[in-house]
């Protein structure tokens, strides 16, 4: 059976044993200071180096790598599409003339200026994959439903990246993101080892940070050429690439002018114990009670964020190997393994994670990212800065 | 009762085993000693459900349950539950690539003369509603109803079988007429007027009909859908009355061409919606045979004008094997051969539509007329509860 | 290129139909339905487990027609539905040994899988899972997984299908398909996905930490006018063809029991809701919270589906 491919999830769950894991999930869930393996604060992001418009041919492109030697490419192009009406929706000219008519106009009027989600296609492509497979599509979605459903600004992009996107009535564009994965060549994924079922609980969700902030940066450099037409009519482009628009409004970082709408980010969180982790890297992703994948962008009215979506990923932890108490242990008393192993947790000893969140987690969770001065500002903050050529 | 059959059996030795258990183990010797009880006991031959040889299961049939459907149908023949959605789009033919001025006019031919003959209809049918594959019969067992059946895989050997075996008799049974299908319209007098204007004396024939002939604008197809729920034995009459259930229930809106719009238009008015007017009520019946010792009939040596002889003798003999009719899973696990007969009964004569054998010798020309007589009295027994649903 | 596998039908394709001129119709299918519950009342559910023998557990789920989809039932006058209602049919295989070529697994493998009937939805679907498809399967196998516990099944694998035999609309038919940007109806599926997988794994007798149910709520905007001084409402259970505009929506899937959350998902601007005075709560939390009741709700349900199928269970025993 091709596409029911079964084989090892040995190769993707890191070969960390139980005792490792859980000397990890101690040391992360230590009371108000967790110790990370790599030194860094709870909220702090590893480091990565940015670069944008790459890729000459496309409207906009990114490339961001971790330190690690994972990057991801984001190239968008923009092309010209004639708008379809639905079939099936109720026609608007045959509503204008009958009966409330003032009303109705007003609601064209709206649908007029209002894009569809479906202008915008993302597809991600990680090593190992096939594009049909659980992770890209999860991952995809994920970032595509904030995408389209992010912020308005009644004076910059009424009607949020959709709007963006209508040329006239007539005509709109579309946009393709294109995402690429790579991963640094010691890290083995081969396509006949993933087990599909397990492929979202596999630590790979970590690079969705990565991924997210390079589609953010991407769209931040995108630019569409200058409509010269007007009106209705068949559009037609200035040719000149310097006077093209960015499709996000942007000015000099050094101007200091506020652009209220942004494409959002979505970010990793994870709990571990009383802690709320940032950018969890493989290792602490594995020992993670809980993941949520939170999708920002800045609100249009005041500083501060607002939230888009939030996913749960099935925490990796589920799905590791437990350890054996000595108490239980045969090779060590000479005690026989009882039938029924105690279900109360013994320090130190690890235990796969059951149940859910409790909601207070959640909340914790969101409000980390939202709050002020909180972790999402300071990303945005930080990739409003990357320089844009 | 079950269990004394089993305790009774010669060839077991008096292991006190629980007849479920015993019916795994050696199902053949279980469903045999149900079928031949010792000639002392006064227990009547009876198949290991309880039923007698040419008994169904129960049946039942709900139709128009469904919201997005043209019509639909649930049928459950005992644990075996076939659920069928009729769907109807549009065929433009503009959209036929073989589609010409002389094939519109030959179906108006056929049209016309339609009082004149019956057998150019039916021509006429097979024509359209073959050729142009209007109706596009899909039968899904990926849906979890059996054990050996993986979700997401493409179809089964066994699905693209019973799909064909659908379609091929819903074409020869002809069962939708291709009238119902067509959606015609009637070009006004007044451009046939133009057309007369500017080139006089070429069209005699409109002249002579006084208007311009009606042409077939779309046809309707029926995307019929069947989706296997739970699966226990004998899936094609299940699926065979879902469809039949299904398409009785369909009603197809009005529909005409719209000369402005250039498309075809629907009323959603539920009093202009035509009921499909099917042909007769082809019911089909399963059977499948149950022989004492499987592997005689290739085992023996076959001497042709002896080989009756032997069949006689055994018939006169004691029997050897039994054809049981609505075979359930663990029967159907038990036999090589099948029949499928399929009959209508028209003023009291039974007609038999289609007839297969396949996969064994058994059954011979005297069984086959006991099994048509079998059917018909089915039919009888569906046709209540089709009427009834 | 054809699917050589399935019948086909005409090679230059079909259009679904198009109805005319429903102003002058007299069927009222052009009038948007009202919803009639209280922003609190859920929706009935019917469910019932063990109806496919030949699976090791199985349950078939169904929400109650909206009020508009009843009345256009018993008395049909437009053959456009105004709204639909979730059939959902589940079946759980195994536990059973993972296939020879799979790797060691100390905890039971769960495969979800979700696929729409072609004629489940306004729109004809395929017969190949497409992405949202997928993408439910994964928040299902989510929701599920922190529930089971998998410990007690190493090597072994549990398969599950939900078959959607009609699914929710994602607007009201007559809107434009950009009126509302998202596929809410899908996170009503979600919900009713997750009860009713739930209820077919305790059928089939794999152990659970906690029935664990999935519940919707919604933040809508019923007012026409699209000004500032519209206040989105929260409400559990929509059904989006009942609305004009649904701003953000949650589906959870909660276990009561340990009042934990397995399965999060939530979208859509959920910043403009107008909580009651006092109510300290981030709207976002009052939208967890909202799905939180309507699980509790879908468990009273669930609860009594499995007692059902375990009196079942021990009078055959």
């Amino acid at each position: 059976m091709s596409n029911q491919r079964q084989a090892s999830s040995a190769s993707q769950v890191p070969h960390l044993s139980p005792a490792e894991l859980s000397y990890l999930y101690t040391s992360l869930s230590l009371p108000k200071n967790p110790i990370r393996p790599d030194g860094r604060s709870p909220t702090q992001f590893r480091p990565l180096s940015a670069e944008t418009t790459i890729l000459p041919g496309t409207n906009g492109s990114a490339r961001i790598g971790f330190a690690d030697g994972t990057q991801a490419i984001v190239g968008v192009k923009a092309e010209v599409e004639k708008t379809v009406l639905a079939a099936d929706t109720l026609d608007s000219r045959s509503l204008a003339q009958h009966g409330d008519a003032l009303n109705r106009e007003g609601e064209e009027g709206s649908a007029a200026v209002s894009g569809q989600g479906e202008w915008v296609q993302m597809s991600i492509e990680i090593p190992g994959y096939r594009d049909d497979d659980a992770l890209p599509i999860f991952l995809g979605e994920m970032m595509r439903e904030s995408l389209v459903g992010s912020v308005e600004h009644k004076d910059e992009m009424a009607g949020g990246l959709k709007a963006r996107l209508v040329i006239n009535k007539r005509w709109h564009w579309r946009l393709y993101i294109d995402v690429s994965l790579f991963l640094p060549l010691d890290l083995p994924v081969s396509a006949t080892d993933i087990m599909q079922v397990l492929l979202l609980s596999q630590p790979l969700s970590y690079p969705l940070p990565l991924l997210s902030l390079t589609t953010h940066l991407a769209l931040l450099s995108t630019k569409l050429p200058k409509l010269k037409s007007t009106g209705e009519e068949d559009p037609f482009f200035d040719d000149d690439w310097a006077a093209a628009e960015y499709l996000y409004p942007r000015s000099k970082p050094s101007s200091g002018a506020f652009h209220p709408v942004r494409p959002p980010v979505t970010l990793l969180v994870v709990s571990v114990g009383e802690n709320v982790i940032f950018d969890p890297n493989r290792e602490e992703i594995s020992v993670a009670d809980a993941v949520l994948a939170i999708s920002i962008t800045r609100s249009h009215d005041s500083e501060a964020l607002k939230l888009l979506s939030i996913r749960s990923i099935d925490p990796p932890s589920r799905l590791t190997q437990p350890g054996i108490p000595n108490s239980e242990n045969a090779s060590m008393l000479g005690a026989a393994p009882t039938e029924n192993p105690s279900q109360e947790e013994v320090t130190g000893v690890w235990r796969p994670r059951r149940g859910g969140i409790k909601r207070s987690v959640v909340a914790r969770m969101i409000k980390t990212v939202l709050g002020k001065g909180g972790v999402g500002e300071e990303v945005l903050e930080g990739l409003e800065g990357v320089e844009v050529q | 009762m079950a269990s004394s059959a089993a305790a009774s059996n010669p060839t077991i030795p008096s292991l006190n085993l629980p007849p479920s258990q015993f019916a795994r183990l050696q199902p053949h010797a279980y469903l045999l000693a149900h079928l031949s009880p010792p000639a002392a006991s006064d227990q009547p031959s009876v198949r290991a459900n309880g039923r007698a040889t040419s008994q169904f299961r129960v049946t039942s049939a709900n139709a128009g349950s469904l919201t997005h459907t043209n019509g639909s149908a649930v049928v459950r023949i005992g644990d075996t539950a076939a659920v069928c959605g009729v769907r109807a789009e549009l065929l433009h033919t503009e959209d036929i690539a073989s589609w010409s001025v002389s094939t519109a006019s030959e179906a108006e031919a056929g049209n016309t003369s339609q009082k004149g003959g019956s057998k150019t209809e039916d021509e006429e049918d097979r024509d359209h509603v073959q050729d142009l594959n209007l109706l596009v019969p899909n039968i899904s067992l990926s849906t979890g109803c059996a054990p050996g059946f993986t979700p997401g895989a493409p179809p089964s050997t066994l699905a693209q079988s019973l799909s064909h075996e659908i379609l091929s008799l819903l074409h020869t049974t002809r069962l939708v007429k291709a009238d119902d299908l067509r959606i015609w319209y009637q070009p006004p007098n007044l451009e046939s007027e133009e057309f007369r204007n500017a080139g006089e004396g070429m069209d005699v024939d409109s002249e002579q009909t006084g208007g311009p002939e009606p042409e077939i604008k779309a046809f309707w197809v029926l995307y019929i859908d069947i989706m296997i729920i739970s699966l226990a034995g004998n899936p094609f009459d299940a699926a065979w009355a879902s469809v039949l259930a299904a398409l009785r229930d369909t009603k197809l809106p009005k529909a005409w061409w719209d000369a402005d719009n250039e498309t075809v238009l629907c009323s959603d008015n539920i009093s202009d919606a035509q009921k499909l007017s099917l042909r007769g009520l082809p019911v089909s019946s399963s059977f499948c045979t149950f022989e004492a010792d499987a592997a005689a009939g290739w085992r023996s040596v076959v001497i042709p004008n002896a080989d009756e002889l032997k069949s006689q003798a055994q018939k006169q003999g004691s029997q050897q094997r039994w054809i049981l009719a609505d075979p359930d899973g663990y029967e159907e696990g038990l036999s090589q051969e099948r029949v499928c007969v399929v009959v209508d009964i028209e003023d009291g004569k039974t007609v038999i539509v289609k007839m297969e054998k396949h996969g064994g010798w058994a059954v011979d020309s005297d069984d086959l007329r006991q099994l048509v007589d079998v059917s018909a009295k089915r039919w009888h027994e569906m046709k209540r509860i089709l009427d009834q649903c | 290129m054809a699917d050589r596998r399935r019948v086909n039908g005409p090679p230059g394709g079909t259009r679904p139909p198009v109805f005319a001129s429903l102003q002058e119709s007299t069927t009222g299918a052009a009038q948007r339905a009202q919803r009639q519950r209280q922003p609190a009342e859920l929706r009935k559910i019917f469910l019932k487990t063990g109806l496919i023998p030949t699976a090791s557990g199985s349950s078939y789920l169904e929400f109650e027609p909206s009020a508009s989809l009843a009345a256009a039932r018993s008395n049909p006058k437009s053959l456009i539905p105004p709204s639909s209602a979730l059939k959902v049919a589940c079946t759980v295989h195994g536990p059973k040994p993972l296939p020879r070529s799979a790797a060691f697994s100390p905890n039971l493998v769960l495969t979800t899988h979700v696929k729409y009937a072609p004629f489940a939805a306004r729109k004809r679907r395929g017969h190949i899972r497409d992405a949202s498809e997928r993408d439910l399967g994964v928040h299902l196998e989510t929701a599920l997984r922190g529930a089971i516990i998998a410990e007690r099944w190493p090597k072994s694998g549990l398969d599950i299908t939900l078959t959607i035999i009609e699914a929710e609309d994602d607007r009201w038919w007559g809107d434009a398909p950009d009126s509302h940007d998202a596929s809410w109806g899908m996170m009503n599926v979600l919900a009713g996905c997750i009860t009713a997988a739930s209820a077919a794994i305790a059928d089939a007798h794999i152990d659970c930490l906690d029935l664990v149910s999935g519940g919707v709520a919604a933040l809508v905007s019923d007012d026409s006018s699209k000004s500032a001084s519209s206040v989105p409402r929260l409400m559990l259970d929509v059904d989006p063809a009942e609305h004009r505009s649904i701003l953000s929506a949650c589906v959870v899937a909660y276990m009561p029991a340990r009042d934990e959350i397995t399965e999060i998902w939530l979208k859509g601007d959920s910043s403009k809701a107008a909580l009651e005075k006092g109510d300290v709560r981030s709207s976002h939390e009052a939208l967890i919270d909202g799905a939180v009741d309507a699980a509790r709700g879908a468990n009273t349900v669930l609860s009594e589906a499995v007692t059902e199928s375990i009196a079942r269970s021990i009078a055959q025993a």
